[in-house]
């Protein structure tokens, strides 16, 4: 499974996709997230690694819009990013899931991940009420990107399964394929294997690998396990406390006294 | 072009002569059903045939198939066998090293494989299969990255080259060179017992008994087919190449293994063969929906499967039937059984087959009362599956029918039956001994099943494994599979083994059905964390021990098996296993392997201990090992003595 | 058949009718309750102010006539045109969108997260300013709206109907409104014009994503924003078919806004959720309460439409809380 193994050729051109600057975020007196910078290449997975509570959520929903730091500024496609609502950041480019599963539960899979083509869907209200014509072939062409996806993630079993009636392991790889439905140019994900066993761990690590050398997309993942992560990332940045304390490739993060400390004072690994 | 009928490839290429436009197969894509006419096919497998030309694959090499029911899959065994190479498909589930044996023992000299998984497993035993020069894949996903010299996408393969000439050229001798006795496939058996056999198939074999089983159920080009058993295994050969190529009907491949039911109701096939477990299971989830369902749904069904029981085989079998219950029969089909049989996809079904094990009687009549015309046959790898069918009309759940056209049937003094016929396999691959002594110099096949011919019917009926069927101490007969199979036919019990040749009394190692049993768990408020913990349940104790009772009742009457009764048994702690070699792919019981696996459980049942503790060995889904242990109840059964033997 | 039993039908049938009426206002509830969990109070009054709209555009009112005759002591009172039906419906479409994007801009955007209790106070508030709005802008006589929909018994029904009622007895032939058959007619029609575009189409997909997770919703790049001003301008819609069946039926006249109360059993008896709820709550309480007025009503000395609706919904409240279609209430421990 070790990324190495595989060899993957052509994947980092260095050319970085966003870049995070001194960026600070602060719920009233509690500072969350303290001058943190670093940088997301094209084509490449970067982790954000570190024990429960040091920020890397807070982190995500900073990239994501959900929520406006003080201080920082955030490049993406090299342009200074203005403040903006989640929605209309959704409409750049990019796409998410989220720790504890926001799917549409009273969907089906399917219709979850149609939900992903959203950005994508340009018909307005009325052209869809008579829905004929560029309406409609519009659904179909955007039906078979969703197939694709449903395909890729081998869930075409539980396509017209309301996702509230599935399991954990699926219903992480539905939201996982909603992402993916928007074709994002960056995708986040918020702690991907949280509450898996060791197989569905594996699965889902093969799935972001594919993503990532399939369609060349470009993964911001979340985890603070460091196993799976260290195996798949090319790069990681490490938090602990709202900090940074260490980036770099895993070789280097895993070998750093910093970061050693920060995760032997945690119990949990 | 060869003789017209002697090759499959020729057929194929008679096919999109007669057939053109119309639908060979199906498969199921991105939630669509894709088609490709006979024209189409007989296309890509002309082009397939070209790239296996270029890659330099000779006459009788053998190539590897390795991969879900796949169109693309069905198509590299025809260009393979166009090429005069022989196809050898395998179980695409086994993990890698137990696929070192057939693909060494064949030399194969490529793969055609479906995906990446496949891919992994081929190149981690590389360095003990040399002889295999190439692989080509299906799906390119994960694929990209990997080192491509002898890697093939098979797309790429089919694609037009310039060398086209050359190739035809030499592709016309080599299909000049193939006739009637041309080795067609090497099937490795799954190995019932101890190590598997590569099973030597010329196109006469798959022809022949393609054609008996067409003409003994009037197949033709209208049937549809799905596609779902595993490729490796004969039957799946038989009934795609055999009947399918020959007849001309529509090959239908699902779109994954878990959307079979689903696919399988789109598509309603009209020729269906399915395991005895595929009923049972199908059954048991129409059990559990209506377990489900409201009172008012409940009691029509109750009702109307009444009804079915009582008329509906004989409706079935044109038999007469007084109005009033025809007509109540017909409401039932209006509400229950056609609705049922859509659910199931089983509603366009004309034939149906069931093989391999015997078919609980409940289930196997609950399928026939509903309208679907469920038949039973009897057929090995080496017959090219046909041996036996039941004709429309003479259906009994003990018997497995009368001979197809071209089969001649005899049972030796010892109880063994053996068979002559054109679809009887050519030889065993490299093992001239074992070929030998199961094929006769006149034609004859030692089955290696016991079994007779009912005076009454005509119809064969089979008893068990020839060499399984042993004595006791005392010397009365020892049928292990028989009363298995009684114990299986209790949705409750998953698998049971017999142990007893040669010793005072029988005792049993049962798996019990952790859906059925745990269903029953569930509205008893019994709370399980694992099927260990369930097994050793003791109300799952007394339930089973109430089956096995019921068995020993049914044994006693029988006075030639009245030794077989069950004394003691245990419920095993983990569920026997394919992974760990305990039963085969097919689920088929691996006997000495179990016992020496579990002796000290076999041990302990004949030493009268009350329990024993265990560790076993197990193997993982990625292959890594690892130990479960426990303490294994034992229980103690009455045994019913034979009424009038006291008297 | 005997008459009685004829009478029968024909009692049902009318309260069919009725019932879908009911089912109209109850449908534009549902529609905001799904997408925004929100209770809209307003939605009875929202109809009689898209039927106020309606007339008035149509006859050519000048609106706030009074506020400005008593301020300019002028007489103006009406613009010297009238519409035609069409147009008139057209514009009140329009003018129901503005409202929708009003009621985002003005009411909902200050609003968001806050509980649901404080959305439904904020709905209260919006009902009697739109009944107090709707009168200082059109005038609060009863007004007789006519789009063109016929009127009357269906002579056609009669004479087929007088043909099924055993000889001698006395019946002459049942009646039904034909503005009642336009009413079901067309309330089917918006039922799958909304079902389809619900299912079918990137925004009725939206509006479920967003009843379903606003953090998701978000997160694909939906803005809860539109969707809002999406449902209240389709519940304006549907205010709108209804305010104008009714308005056809009995005037447009500010008892209008009363029959929003007569949803709330109709909510109670399909689910607050259920579209199809909905339409099948209101044909029961339509029908149901016009048998009980024929059959019971006149042991009990009658009266009994005033409050049957309400006892069958209190009934169901006890009974069976989310109704017959709404989503199963299970409580988690």
């Amino acid at each position: 499974m070790s990324k190495a193994s595989i060899s993957i050729g052509g994947v980092t051109g260095k050319v970085p996709v966003m870049e995070i600057k001194n960026i600070v975020l602060r719920f009233g007196g509690v500072v969350a997230i303290q001058d943190i910078s670093f940088d997301i290449y094209e084509g490449e997975i970067r982790a954000i690694i570190g024990p429960n509570g040091a920020g890397k959520s807070s982190m995500l929903n900073v990239i994501n819009g959900f929520y406006h730091p003080q201080e920082g500024e955030v490049w993406f496609r090299g342009r200074k990013r203005a403040a903006m609502k989640p929605y209309q950041i959704a409409h750049q480019g990019i796409a998410r899931t989220f720790q504890n599963i926001a799917l549409f539960k009273g969907m089906s899979a399917l219709d979850n991940i149609m939900t992903g083509r959203f950005t994508h869907m340009k018909k307005g209200v009325f052209s869809q009420m008579i829905w004929k014509g560029s309406a409609e072939r519009e659904e179909y062409e955007n039906r078979e990107i969703v197939e694709r996806v449903i395909d890729f993630l081998e869930i075409q079993h539980i396509r017209k399964t309301p996702v509230g009636a599935l399991p954990y392991g699926l219903q992480k790889r539905v939201e996982l394929g909603r992402a993916l439905a928007a074709e994002p140019q960056l995708l986040l994900l918020d702690e991907p294997m949280a509450g898996m066993n060791v197989e569905e761990k594996e699965d889902m690590s093969r799935y972001i690998l594919d993503v990532n050398s399939e369609f060349g997309t470009t993964v911001a993942l979340i985890e603070h396990d460091m196993g799976v992560v260290m195996d798949i990332s090319d790069r990681v940045v490490v938090m602990d406390y709202g900090k940074k304390i260490g980036d770099g490739s895993p070789d280097e993060v895993r070998n750093d006294q910093a970061v050693i400390d920060a995760y032997l004072g945690v119990s949990d690994n | 072009m060869a003789n017209v009928m002697e090759t499959l490839p020729a057929l194929l290429e008679k096919n999109s002569k007669i057939y053109g436009n119309k639908p060979a197969f199906r498969e199921k894509a991105f939630g669509i059903w894709q088609t490709w006419s006979w024209k189409q096919v007989h296309e890509e497998v002309d082009r397939l045939s070209l790239g296996f030309l270029e890659l330099g694959i000779k006459e009788g090499d053998h190539v590897s198939i390795i991969g879900r029911n796949r169109p693309q899959l069905y198509w590299s065994i025809l260009a393979a066998q166009n090429v005069g190479a022989i196809p050898t498909p395998m179980y695409q589930d086994a993990v890698a090293q137990e696929m070192v044996f057939p693909l060494s023992h064949c030399s194969a000299k490529f793969a055609v494989v479906e995906d990446q998984e496949q891919v992994d497993k081929l190149i981690e035993i590389s360095d003990q299969i040399p002889d295999l020069k190439g692989i080509a894949y299906l799906d390119a996903r994960g694929l990209r990255n990997y080192d491509h010299k002898n890697l093939h996408s098979l797309k790429e393969l089919a694609a037009l080259n310039s060398k086209e000439e050359v190739l035809r050229t030499e592709l016309i001798k080599r299909q000049k060179n193939q006739n009637l006795d041309t080795k067609c496939v090497l099937l490795y058996t799954s190995g019932t017992t101890g190590r598997s056999k590569g099973v030597v198939l010329c196109n006469k074999n798959v022809l022949e008994s393609g054609k008996a089983g067409i003409e003994f159920d009037n197949i033709n080009q209208d049937f549809s087919l799905i596609c779902y058993l595993p490729m490796a295994w004969v039957g799946d050969f038989a009934f795609t190449m055999g009947l399918g190529l020959q007849s001309g009907m529509c090959l239908c491949c699902p779109e994954s293994a878990e959307t079979l039911h689903e696919d399988l109701r789109e598509i309603g096939p009209s020729y269906f063969f399915g395991p005895p477990r595929f009923f049972e299971a199908l059954l048991t989830s129409v059990n559990l929906k209506i377990d489900d369902a409201g009172s008012v749904k409940k009691f029509l069904y109750r009702y109307f499967m009444g009804v079915a029981k009582k008329n509906g085989e004989k409706i079935l079998e044109k038999k007469s039937v007084g109005l009033i219950n025809r007509v109540m029969y017909l409401l039932g089909d209006i509400f229950i059984y056609g609705p049922l049989k859509n659910r199931m996809g089983l509603s366009k079904t004309k034939v149906g087959y069931t093989a391999g094990e015997a078919i609980g009687p409940e289930i196997f009549r609950f399928y026939r009362s509903l309208g679907i015309n469920l038949k039973q046959l009897y057929g090995q790898t080496e017959a090219c599956v046909f041996v036996t069918c039941q004709p429309d009309g003479e259906v009994y759940s003990e018997t497995v029918g009368v001979p197809v056209p071209g089969v001649e049937l005899k049972v030796s003094d010892s109880g063994e039956v053996f068979y002559r016929s054109p679809g009887a396999f050519l030889e065993y691959f490299k093992d001239i001994a074992n070929t030998n002594k199961t094929k006769d110099k006149t034609g004859w096949v030692a089955t290696g099943d016991a079994g007779f011919i009912e005076e009454e019917t005509g119809h064969l009926r089979i008893i068990d494994r020839a060499k399984d069927v042993g004595k006791m101490k005392q010397g009365s007969l020892f049928a292990p599979k028989y009363v298995e199979n009684k114990l299986k036919f209790y949705p409750n019990i998953l698998e049971a083994v017999l142990f007893g040749a040669g010793k005072e009394y029988c005792v049993a190692l049962i798996n019990i059905d952790l859906t059925a049993v745990g269903n029953w768990a569930e509205k008893n408020n019994i709370s399980y964390a694992s099927y260990q913990e369930l097994a050793g349940n003791s109300e799952v104790y007394n339930m089973i021990s109430d089956h096995i009772r019921e068995v020993n009742e049914s044994l006693a009457a029988d006075k030639s098996l009245s030794g077989c009764q069950i004394k003691r048994f245990l419920v095993l702690h983990k569920e026997l296993d394919p992974d760990d070699g305990e039963i085969t792919r097919t689920r088929k019981v691996r006997r000495n392997l179990v016992s020496e696996k579990y002796s000290d459980l076999i041990l302990a049942l004949y030493k009268g201990a009350k329990e024993v503790f265990t560790e076993t060995e197990v193997t993982y889904e990625d292959g890594r090992k690892g130990k479960i242990s426990a303490t294994v109840k034992i229980q103690d059964i009455q045994e019913t003595v034979y009424q009038n033997e006291v008297a | 058949m005997s008459a009685d039993f004829l009478y029968t039908i024909e009692v049902i049938l009318n309260g069919l009718m009725a019932g879908v009426l009911y089912a109209l206002v109850a449908l534009g509830f549902v529609l905001i309750f799904k997408a925004s969990g929100i209770f809209n109070y307003a939605q009875g009054v929202m109809a009689l102010f898209a039927a106020l709209t309606l007339v008035g555009l149509q006859e050519g009112r000048v609106p706030f006539a009074h506020l400005i005759n008593a301020t300019f002591g002028t007489h103006v009172h009406n613009f010297d045109w009238t519409l035609p039906a069409v147009a008139a419906i057209a514009l009140t479409v329009v003018v129901m969108v503005l409202f929708a994007i009003c009621v985002e801009k003005l009411i909902l955007k200050h609003l968001v997260n806050q509980e649901p209790i404080i959305l439904f106070m904020a709905t209260i508030g919006l009902a009697y300013f739109m009944e107090g709005f709707g009168d200082l802008m059109w005038g609060s006589d009863v007004k007789k709206l006519n789009v063109g929909i016929p009127q009357g018994g269906s002579l056609w029904f009669e004479d087929l109907t007088i043909g099924w009622a055993a000889e001698g007895e006395k019946f002459y032939g049942m009646y039904i409104d034909i503005l009642d058959v336009w009413a079901a007619v067309i309330a089917l029609v918006l039922v799958l014009v909304l079902t389809i575009f619900s299912q079918y189409t990137k925004s009725g997909r939206a509006l479920r994503a967003v009843a379903d997770d606003h953090q998701a919703a978000l997160s694909v790049g939906i803005s809860l924003r539109m969707i809002w001003v999406l449902v209240w301008s389709i519940s304006g819609f549907v205010a709108l078919v209804a305010g104008m069946m009714w308005g056809a039926k009995s005037g447009v006249q500010f008892s209008l806004s009363l029959i929003a109360l007569k949803a709330l059993p109709v909510l109670m008896l399909g689910g607050f959720t259920s579209i199809p709820g909905a339409i099948v709550g209101g044909l029961i309480i339509g029908a149901g309460e016009k048998l009980f007025e024929f059959f019971i009503g006149p042991l009990i000395g009658g009266a009994t439409e005033n409050w049957f609706a309400y006892v069958l919904a209190l009934l169901f409240l006890v009974f069976r809380p989310q109704g017959l279609f709404g989503e199963k209430i299970i409580e988690r421990v």
